[in-house]
């Protein structure tokens, strides 16, 4: 008789999760694994996985995996040294870190220019969080850790929008309301590719309903294909066909019956005052913003009662105006605009005719998506939801990646958000949405995070610039806080700060700035900076140079092939840990239920690799931080605390822990909070059960209503106060020497003026002794849904099914311009830029720019078995670590200027 | 079988709108089934019509359509393919000789024979050891609709498609809820309410396989167009990277091809010898002799069929289908004559000479007729191919005549040169028709191609170079016995060379098909502008 069971666990892959399955355990062995059904009604997902899940059974017996622990016995590192991995026990690893954890606590944890000297990365998204345990609590027990090393998260993300997004409208992430939106802009978000099961669920659904997207992007990417219209957009151009879009809607159109007017009324600063230095004219007294009431003719601080706040005009008022470092300039009379008559001015030269010229896209269907949109915002429509009455907006506009970080982030940001304010879609049913919070608080509630701040808007922690509270020295190696205020000060800003910025200034000590040190260990999971990073093969000449790496690994790659330790990874089916599932999150995830989530062990471990929370919890025995670890996961290092008002099932502090204690305390935390103590379940419950599910409303998917109980107003379209931090910390560096950031402070302005921004790169390129015409194309990457985030590029499985889609044998290039270049179906092609050069094959097809190419996903490995020999190229390979290519929020963008031509064969 | 059963019809409905290319159904269709490495009984292509800038790019899923009138059913000669009565073409892998018959026959490509054991990262780790199925080996394996599912529904009271965990594991994993499966016969079943409520079309529908997965491509709100045959002209359906394209099969290699090159001239030479035997051109005495050598031939043929079939210890189960398998037919005729031929050495006898030869001459239709019901590859299932291959059996067999008669063994004669002369024109005749109907008979571009390249050659050395012989010796006064051998050599090389081309080189696949797409892509591809928004959604 064979035994055969069912284990629940979830999926987090990738950031559009978690989704739950199944695994088939058959006589020990996972077998087969699918969708967990029981939570289909809840799961907006339909409770499906998606491929990438399918991959996990093949990585959990991967025989290539990491055996056992492993030392390097050869000192000298570099790409082409074999490290020399000798096989090690556990107790010797764990011996040979703590060493080094114990000398570094006794000589102390910051190093002599300030730096932690120990620093952790992990890999995109967040998402390996949810597979580590307890390290979180390892981490806060132990102290200062620099966690600023970007490894792909953080600077090749949806950094403008994650940045701004949240600033505006808590939009960490930014979604339509997909259930109900009915037309959608999308500038390049790949989004039937990266939106994970729900979003593509729901994005379906839309579909049939004959909701319609408009797709502006360079090639037909997947999104593109399902789009009812693609629009090839010259890349990096998509803020002038954002700015034509608002010029149709504001200039031609007649706005006043177009528009949302009480919306923008109400709900922007669009009446705010702007004095004739730039900032908002102020009630000299209070110091609150003026609105002129064209009612009485008078003008009143923002939250007095208007009778009708005049959206256009010039006004003679009274009033002061802050400036940055505490700059008061008083005006008698002052000529004073509301915002939205400045909005009118900027944009007045942007007509549909100039942004054809600058993004190729004809006048014509810049004026057709505009009215279209229009056509569809329903303006004056409402719908109920859960009971209560609700503007319904069935609009959206999307951004891509590599549209929305980099260069021309801002801009692309604030003229999505505008265009969304314009018709009052901004967090309401069927309108541009945020999901998640990462830089404001609570964390756990993004309704919540809607609390008043200055001048009428919600609150937001900037990054201090004044002179007394700047901060001068960084903490860490990307000095987010040093230079970007804008990133706040949350567990997430570290990773979204510069994070290449450190590898970038190891090379190359920036002036006047802390000698740059490198960390005397680092610890990496789950991630690859040596293939995820822009310039990735100059990343892992910079890791060669770090003293000692320890390496969570599972199998060789080209990132541990630096390691000094190798600790083999718990992968997904071995290791155990509980998380948040529901309530609203990354990508699409709107639920109508929250609650927690099993991962367990499916089977026995396949190899000799332990459980990242004994690990944590061994680590921090011997390093002698026991207590603090303990004490860190009863305040809520594992994701629940575990010692509330209502209940305490903390563990004691003194002593070590199983995992399963450890887990068996938060299941129980986690359950009783959930059901406010009604149902307390062990770990056993949620190991037979998989998930434990409580409601939550769907109101909490829009901040209107919050922000109308509140009375308060969304930050756009002016950006004062964005520009006061600009200009302090303008001051501030200055003041320190620093010259270095110039171009990126030149970025902060009330309204974002047009760059050409592709110019950039061609700049780049002379910068480079390049000659640009010499590199004719735009190479841009696009994600694969079989393979981003998951870190399976090494399981030959998802390799097999991943090449039925087009662009995962090589790069993608235009039929006729392939045609031109003599170069075939299949060719070996080299793609080299001034700083890097890579090889693949040549994929032909129609649904590309003749002057773009695209290589998907991010590849071009020489150590991770399997995928070695893919063959694949890599943007990574070719694109560029640079100072002139970051914007001001710390991010470049996936675009680089090459050439193509044949090769003699495709380098291994 | 109660009477609900007998009028259900599975299948499935794809919505090629809701389609996103993800292939989760792929990758949860190999872990159900547990295929190896290669193996995918559910695909999705990546199809992309028209040329920049008006480009329009569609997923479209595929793998066994269940067909209403399964073409790999009747040819399968053991009866280990077969149509249960609620639709579902089934495979007994313990029954199956891997022939391969049934995958040339499947216009849609949905079926695979894996010869040896494969692993995914080459050696074989413990899960693939759990779920290994040895009985795969060496015979045809396709999509079953999960049919294990199907059945335990009907044990446990639930329904297929509605049901998840009895429902097919590509439609029940599917993350756009694109694959739809249910009952055809139930007018209110999801799939019958989905086609009778958008436009679907059934995928080489004019092959009247009534395949049962049907594609929609409109709903009432959303535009969908018919793809012109300008979209798919000769330049893209000759390009292999265009997932359209039917790739050359590799299930009947040279091994295969051997049957029709051997067994067709040996079919050709019994019938000939006993034709020339009755004008008196060989002694009675000596037709025997021409019986064995065509026997010796037809056994080569054989045995090289032999060595090609994936499972050769079950060979004798391709008996099992003479109601339906020309492949049975064959065998039962190359029984009769080998039986027949046995007799004659025994008991020499006109009636058994005749006998011997009709069945030779059965045999030779017999392969014409394997060849054109093969419906998955469109050079053969061509109109023209029973009469070619029987043509070319006859004229071979008067080839091979001609050249005995270089060695004495035959007499030569004028009727000889006549009968040559006549089947070599008639056999040029069908060639040349055949190619010139090519296009208009639905043989794609690069079977043409194919065509075209050996065309030259075949009708050089296999209609030209003996016509012209049998002409001069007709007319001149040559010895004929000079002429003949060399005219017999030309005419056999020809018809060998040509049938070894039409099974392993002008075979191309029928490839796939999008009559109909939704509306969508750039330029002229785009849907039409809306401008009058859409009524609020609740």
């Amino acid at each position: 008789m064979s035994d055969s069971k069912k284990v629940p666990i979830f999926c987090y892959q990738c950031v559009a999760g978690p989704d739950l399955m199944k695994v088939e355990v058959k006589d020990g062995v996972a077998v087969r694994l699918a969708s967990n059904y029981d939570i289909k009604n809840e799961h907006p997902g339909g409770g499906r996985v998606c491929v990438k899940a399918y991959g996990l059974i093949q990585k959990t017996y991967n025989p290539n995996r990491i055996q056992q622990p492993m030392k390097r016995t050869n000192p000298k590192k570099g790409r082409h040294e074999d490290p020399r991995f000798v096989p090690i026990s556990w107790d010797e690893a764990l011996d040979i870190v703590s060493a080094k954890l114990r000398e570094i606590r006794a000589k102390g944890l910051i190093d002599a220019s300030g730096y932690p000297k120990v620093a952790v990365s992990t890999g995109g998204g967040g998402t390996p969080v949810q597979y580590m345990g307890t390290f979180p609590a390892f981490m806060a027990a132990w102290g200062p850790i620099d966690q600023g090393y970007g490894a792909g998260q953080g600077i090749k993300c949806y950094h403008s929008e994650h940045l701004y997004g949240e600033l505006w409208h808590r939009a960490f992430i930014v979604s339509p309301d997909t259930p109900y939106v009915n037309y959608v802009i999308n500038c390049g978000a790949n989004i039937e590719a990266s939106s994970g099961v729900v979003g593509i669920w729901r994005e379906a659904d839309a579909r049939v309903r004959g909701a319609k997207r408009v797709q502006v992007e360079p090639h037909l990417s997947i999104t593109g294909a399902l789009s009812a219209e693609w629009v090839p957009i010259k890349p990096k151009t998509d803020a002038a066909f954002l700015f034509g879009l608002i010029h149709r809607i504001i200039h031609e159109r007649n706005w006043q019956e177009v528009c949302d007017v009480p919306y923008l009324k109400e709900r922007s600063n669009s009446p705010y005052l702007v004095g004739p230095n730039g900032w908002f004219l102020r009630d000299a007294a209070t110091k609150k913003p003026l609105i002129f009431d064209a009612r009485d003719q008078t003008a009143k601080p923002h939250d007095a009662v208007i009778g009708d706040a005049a959206l256009t005009g010039t006004y003679s008022i009274a009033g002061i105006e802050m400036g940055p470092d505490g700059e008061i300039i008083e005006h008698a009379a002052a000529l004073a605009k509301p915002s939205f008559q400045l909005l009118l001015d900027h944009v007045k030269g942007y007509t549909p005719e100039w942004a054809a010229g600058e993004c190729d896209v004809p006048a014509a269907i810049i004026r057709k998506v505009a009215d279209e949109y229009l056509a569809h915002a329903c303006i004056g429509q409402t719908i109920d939801i859960e009971g209560m009455t609700l503007p319904f907006r069935p609009v959206a506009v999307m951004l891509g990646k590599s549209v929305n970080n980099g260069w021309g982030g801002y801009h692309t940001c604030w003229a999505r958000t505008m265009l969304a304010v314009l018709v009052g879609a901004l967090e309401v049913p069927g309108g541009t949405l945020g999901t998640t919070v990462k830089l404001v608080r609570p964390a756990a509630s993004r309704t919540g995070s809607v609390q008043p701040g200055p001048d009428g808007f919600m609150t937001y922690q900037f990054n201090p610039t004044t002179k007394a509270d700047w901060a001068s020295k960084p903490d860490i190696r990307n000095a987010f806080k040093t230079l970007v205020p804008l990133s706040s000060n949350s567990p997430w800003s570290p990773a979204l700060g510069p994070a290449h910025l450190p590898w970038l200034f190891q090379k190359e000590q920036p002036a006047n700035w802390p000698l740059q040190t490198n960390p005397e260990i680092w610890f990496c999971y789950r991630t690859n900076p040596a293939i995820s990073s822009w310039n990735a093969p100059e990343v892992a000449e910079r890791l060669a140079e770090f003293p000692f790496i320890v390496a969570f690994a599972y199998t060789d790659d080209e990132t541990n092939h630096f390691a000094d330790v190798l600790l083999p990874d718990a992968t997904d089916l071995e290791s155990l840990q509980l998380i948040r599932i529901g309530s609203t999150k990354f990508i699409q995830q709107f639920w109508k239920h929250e609650g927690w989530a099993i991962r367990q062990p499916v089977i026995d471990n396949a190899v000799d690799c332990m459980d990242l929370t004994d690990v944590s919890t061994e680590l921090a025995k011997r390093t002698g931080i026991l207590e603090e670890y303990n004490e860190a996961i009863n305040h809520g290092a594992a994701g629940m605390g575990l010692r509330k008002k209502s209940f305490d099932y903390s563990i004691d502090p003194t002593i070590r822990h199983s995992r399963e204690e450890i887990w068996e305390a938060v299941a129980k935390a986690a359950s009783h909070e959930l059901s406010e103590g009604k149902a307390v379940h062990g770990l056993d419950w949620f190991k037979e059960h998989g998930y434990m599910l409580g409601t939550f409303s769907q109101l909490d998917w829009y901040l209107y209503p919050s922000m109308v109980r509140q009375n308060l107003r969304f930050e756009l379209p002016y950006q004062e106060r964005v520009v006061r931090h600009g200009r302090e910390l303008a001051h501030r560096l200055h003041e320190s020497g620093i010259q270095w950031w110039n171009e990126q402070l030149k970025e902060y302005e009330f309204m974002p003026t047009y760059q050409p921004f592709p110019e950039i790169w061609l700049e780049h390129v002379r910068e480079h002794g390049g000659d640009p015409d010499l590199y004719p194309f735009w190479a841009l990457t696009a994600r694969s849904m079989q393979y981003s985030w998951g870190a399976n590029v090494g399981i030959p499985l998802i390799s097999e099914v991943a090449d039925n889609i087009s662009g995962h044998r090589g790069v993608i290039i235009n039929r006729s311009a392939a045609k031109r270049l003599g170069i075939a179906e299949g060719d070996a092609v080299a793609i080299e830029s001034v700083t890097g050069i890579t090889y693949g094959n040549a994929v032909l097809r129609e649904g590309i720019r003749p002057d773009t190419l695209v290589m998907i996903g991010q590849f071009d490995h020489w150590k991770t078995p399997f995928a070695k020999d893919l063959n694949m190229p890599s943007l990574n390979s070719v694109s560029a670590l640079s100072l002139s290519l970051t914007d001001s929020t710390g991010s470049g963008s996936d675009i680089v200027r090459v050439k193509l031509y044949k090769a003699a064969k495709v380098a291994a | 079988m109660s009477d609900t059963e007998k009028t259900l019809r599975w299948g499935m409905v794809v919505d090629l709108n809701r389609c996103v290319g993800c292939q989760t159904c792929t990758i949860a269709c190999k872990h159900s089934n547990d295929t190896v490495p290669g193996v995918q009984w559910r695909r999705v292509l990546d199809i992309e019509t028209g040329t920049f800038p008006d480009v329009e790019r569609v997923f479209m899923v595929t793998g066994c359509q269940h067909c209403a009138e399964p073409p790999c059913v009747p040819v399968c000669p053991t009866g280990a393919t077969q149509q249960r009565a609620d639709g579902l073409v089934t495979m007994n892998y313990d029954v199956c000789i891997g022939c391969a018959y049934c995958a040339v026959s499947c216009p849609y490509q949905a079926r695979t024979i894996v010869h040896d054991e494969r692993w995914y990262y080459g050696v074989e780790t413990k899960q693939e050891k759990a779920v290994a199925h040895p009985e795969r080996l060496g015979v045809a394996q396709k999509c079953t609709f999960c049919v294990e599912k199907v059945d335990e529904a009907k044990e446990r009271g639930l329904t297929p498609g509605v049901d998840l965990d009895v429902t097919p594991a590509c439609s029940a994993s599917c993350i756009a809820q694109a694959i739809t499966f249910g009952d055809f016969n139930n007018a209110a079943s999801n799939v019958s309410q989905l086609v009778a409520n958008n436009k679907s079309f059934q995928m080489h529908a004019e092959l009247g396989t009534d395949p049962q997965i049907k594609y929609l491509y409109e709903a009432p709100a959303t535009p969908g167009r018919d793809i012109g045959v300008d979209e798919n002209d000769d330049e893209r359906m000759a390009d292999l990277s265009n997932p359209l394209v039917g790739k050359l099969q590799t299930f009947w290699d040279w091994r295969a091809a051997m049957n029709w090159c051997f067994g067709g001239m040996a079919g050709g030479l019994i019938f000939a010898a006993y034709a020339a035997s009755t004008v008196g051109l060989i002694e009675p005495a000596r037709l025997t002799k021409f019986y064995l050598l065509g026997a010796g031939l037809m056994s080569i043929g054989l045995l090289c069929v032999f060595l090609k079939i994936g499972r050769q210890q079950r060979f004798w189960r391709a008996f099992s289908r003479p109601n339906t398998s020309w492949m049975s037919r064959e065998l039962y005729i190359v029984v009769v004559l080998f039986g027949a031929l046995g007799a004659e050495l025994i008991w020499p006898h006109p009636v058994i000479e005749t006998l011997i030869a009709f069945a030779a001459i059965g045999f030779v239709y017999c392969q014409a007729q394997i060849l054109h019901a093969a419906k998955g590859i469109p050079a053969w299932r061509a109109p023209l191919i029973p009469a070619m291959i029987l043509a070319s059996g006859l004229v071979e067999g008067v080839g091979a005549i001609a050249l005995l008669t270089g060695f004495a063994a035959v007499k030569p004669s004028l009727m000889i040169v006549g009968a040559g002369l006549i089947l070599t024109i008639v056999n040029a005749a069908l060639f040349h028709t055949y190619r010139s109907m090519a296009k208009q008979d639905g043989i794609p571009p690069l079977a043409r191609r194919a065509l075209d390249d050996l065309a030259p050659i075949i009708h050089s050395t296999g209609h030209i170079l003996p016509a012209l012989l049998f002409f001069v010796a007709l007319i001149a006064p040559v010895d004929p016995a000079i002429l003949l051998p060399i005219a017999g050599i030309s005419v056999l090389i020809g018809g060998f060379w040509w049938k070894f081309a039409i099974v392993t080189q002008v075979s191309f696949q029928q490839g796939f098909a999008l009559p109909s797409a939704p509306q969508r892509g750039s330029g002229k591809r785009a849907a039409p502008a809306r401008m009058g928004g859409m009524p609020a959604h609740v």
